[in-house]
């Protein structure tokens, strides 16, 4: 046996309250560490009993500061401000060309930004961004340089020949381009005026190398980086520790010349219509749900798309192609609204890129209600109706 | 309507043998419910399975024979000019080959005709010489366009799926081979691999944060420290949910 041996007398003697004349002994206080590599499994359970519950709980992940436990050393928090960094003298530009709807960054646009700060900072250069109009985000987001572009409408070929003129009157290294619907199409029109090779969907890149995917993903392209590059979304962190200029650049842009494009109008996604992999807002039933009536009434008057979890599909009161999850489909929507959904960790996983759940279930430690940004605990049979007889009353006036 | 169909040596995309690529059958399908005639376009050194687009909803396709590695470019190109076509229809990109997607834009560039990328619907437009183009944008969304022919539009995998396969319709079809111009490749500077799937990114926090906050952002929810209401009333829950629903954006 290589434990060393029990020794009950030390071990009372640990035990024992100073400052009385008779020896008393507190059995109950947690001793000192002895150095004996056992565990109190008793004074831990203590730790983890989470106070102010009528049902007895424990926290094992020791979230919730237990009464007894020691505070923590209060450091006050103090919030540095990120430093800013100047390039006065760039050597070079890599130009950024991010979709940016409606002025905002998107995730893949924050990537772009990562992507092109490490080519700029091994080359010396300065990251310019070409947008539509100047935004204080940019300035987080990386960009040296912004250069605003001039667009009117939906006119792809004209931006193309605005970039192709940047690309000729400044000396630009690199363009960057995302490699979604309107920035993939914009890099495939930019290298058919220039002539120069662009490499679409960049999977992986450094300063050294660029790789991406050929042959229906059988071979891996591999070249030093080229000058006009598109980037596949998740490929490259997006840049973060240091501030931007963003100072405005002066650039004169030809007059731009009508294109064969009459008329253009956006029309949004019809949601009962589209898959549950593209929705931007989910509503989905659980086993908490049992009049599916109400349940599409309710998911038509959100106008959300209708998912559902595993046990509601496969007691077949929802389609299968509605399941969300690990085995059904991962969603990438905006908002999720979970309704009598626990959240078993598979579930939870189709709902993992989801940026806001909102969760009704009548269990207060449901997995579902610690991930939700909105959790409430009742039952979701009572709280449809309302919700129904609520957004019927706004509408009434 | 003329309608030219640009077809190419795909590959399957689970077992790798030669197949049509399955974006461009969806252009036949756009082009045959359009009306008009429709003409399928093949260079390359030989047809081989793009025989079954004939079957697809294609009645006659040219095959324009090159040496291996040559570039197709040159041939369409001539063969899109001498046939004076309307409509020219290509998939996003093929699946077998470089899958770069630049080829269409590369003829629409030496052709000088418009293009228009991820077509799901056509129709005719509100004047003749026109076509209304429905174009696929993330999350469900379209955008319709109004544009003048002639054009080259390319087609979206969320376009209506092929037509279904008639074995003897594949028969009656007729195929005309001719030679094409022999254009040497210009050499690339790719070095290839088999293919390494790379991890994508999951942390939350960017590179700047700390070890603790990385490790924080990878295993605590997106929105941890949430409101939570206990056993309101349903009126109650209703109201803040809708309330919460619209702070966040999704409700109007």
């Amino acid at each position: 046996m290589s434990r060393s041996r029990k020794d009950p007398r030390t071990e009372r003697a640990t035990h024992r309250v100073e400052g009385s004349i008779r020896p008393r002994f507190d059995l109950a206080a947690a001793p000192a560490a002895t150095g004996r590599p056992r565990r109190d499994r008793r004074a831990e359970e203590r730790l983890a009993l989470v106070p102010g519950t009528v049902r007895r709980r424990l926290d094992r992940t020791q979230r919730v500061a237990a009464v007894g436990a020691l505070p923590a050393p209060t450091t006050p928090a103090v919030e540095t401000p990120p430093r800013l960094r100047t390039i006065p003298e760039p050597a070079c530009l890599v130009a950024v060309v991010p979709d940016a709807p409606g002025g905002r960054l998107t995730p893949h646009d924050r990537q772009l930004f990562g992507a092109a700060r490490l080519l700029a900072d091994a080359n010396g250069g300065a990251v310019l961004a070409l947008v539509e109009s100047w935004s204080d985000e940019l300035a987080i987001a990386g960009a040296d340089r912004v250069l605003p572009i001039p667009a009117s409408g939906y006119d792809p070929e004209a931006k193309a020949l605005a970039l192709l003129s940047v690309l000729d009157g400044l000396a630009v290294r690199h363009v960057l381009f995302p490699e979604s619907a309107d920035g993939g199409d914009l890099a495939r029109r930019l290298a058919a005026l220039s002539g120069e090779a662009l490499f679409a969907g960049a999977e992986s890149l450094s300063a050294k190398a660029v790789t991406r995917a050929a042959q229906g993903r059988r071979i891996e392209q591999r070249r030093a980086p080229p000058r006009l590059i598109s980037l596949a979304t998740d490929a490259v962190a997006p840049h973060a520790g240091t501030l931007h200029e963003a100072l405005p650049v002066e650039f004169a842009f030809p007059e731009p010349t009508a294109g064969a494009i009459l008329s253009a109008e956006y029309i949004p996604a019809d949601p009962a219509k589209v898959s549950l992999a593209e929705a931007d807002f989910v509503t989905s039933a659980g086993n908490g749900v049992t009049d599916f009536e109400v349940f599409r009434a309710l998911v038509a008057a959100l106008g959300a798309t209708p998912g559902a979890s595993r046990m509601v599909c496969d007691a077949g009161l929802m389609p299968r192609a509605a399941q969300v999850g690990a085995s059904g489909t991962v969603l990438e929507a905006r908002c999720y609204f979970a309704l009598g959904i626990a959240g078993a960790p598979q579930h939870l996983q189709g709902v993992a890129r989801c940026e806001h759940v909102v969760a009704v279930n009548t269990d207060l430690h449901a997995a579902m209600i610690e991930r939700a940004g909105l959790a409430i605990v009742a039952d979701a049979q009572e709280v449809m109706p309302a919700l129904l007889r609520l957004i019927a009353e706004e509408k009434r006036g | 309507m003329r309608i030219a169909v640009l077809l190419s040596a795909g590959r399957h995309r689970v077992s790798a043998h030669p197949a049509p690529v399955p974006v461009e059958l969806q252009a036949i399908r756009l082009a045959a419910e359009l009306g008009g005639e429709a003409f399928g376009l093949h260079a390359g050194p030989a047809i081989g399975p793009l025989h079954d687009t004939l079957g697809h909803g294609l009645p006659r396709l040219t095959h324009l024979r090159l040496a291996e590695n040559d570039d197709p470019a040159p041939s369409l190109a001539d063969a899109l000019r001498e046939g004076a076509f309307d409509l020219v229809l290509a998939g996003r990109s093929g699946q077998g080959g470089e899958d770069a997607g630049l080829l269409p834009y590369a003829l629409a560039r030496t052709l000088g005709l418009p293009i228009v990328a991820d077509a799901v619907a056509l129709a005719e437009g509100p004047q003749p010489g026109t076509l209304r183009v429905e174009q696929a944008l993330p999350r469900g969304a379209r955008r319709r366009l109004v544009i003048r022919l002639p054009a080259l539009v390319t087609v979206h995998p969320a376009a209506p799926a092929p037509l279904p396969f008639a074995f003897a319709a594949a028969r009656r079809g007729d195929v005309e081979t001719r030679p094409g111009i022999a254009a040497a490749c210009a050499p690339s500077e790719m070095e290839e691999r088999p293919y390494r799937p790379r991890p994508k990114l999951i942390a939350k926090a960017a590179g700047g944060a700390s070890a603790a906050e990385r490790l924080k952002a990878a295993t605590e929810s997106a929105s941890g420290g949430g409101k939570l209401l206990v056993e309101p009333t349903p009126d109650n829950a209703a109201r803040a949910i809708l309330a919460h629903l619209r702070e966040i954006g999704v409700l109007a």
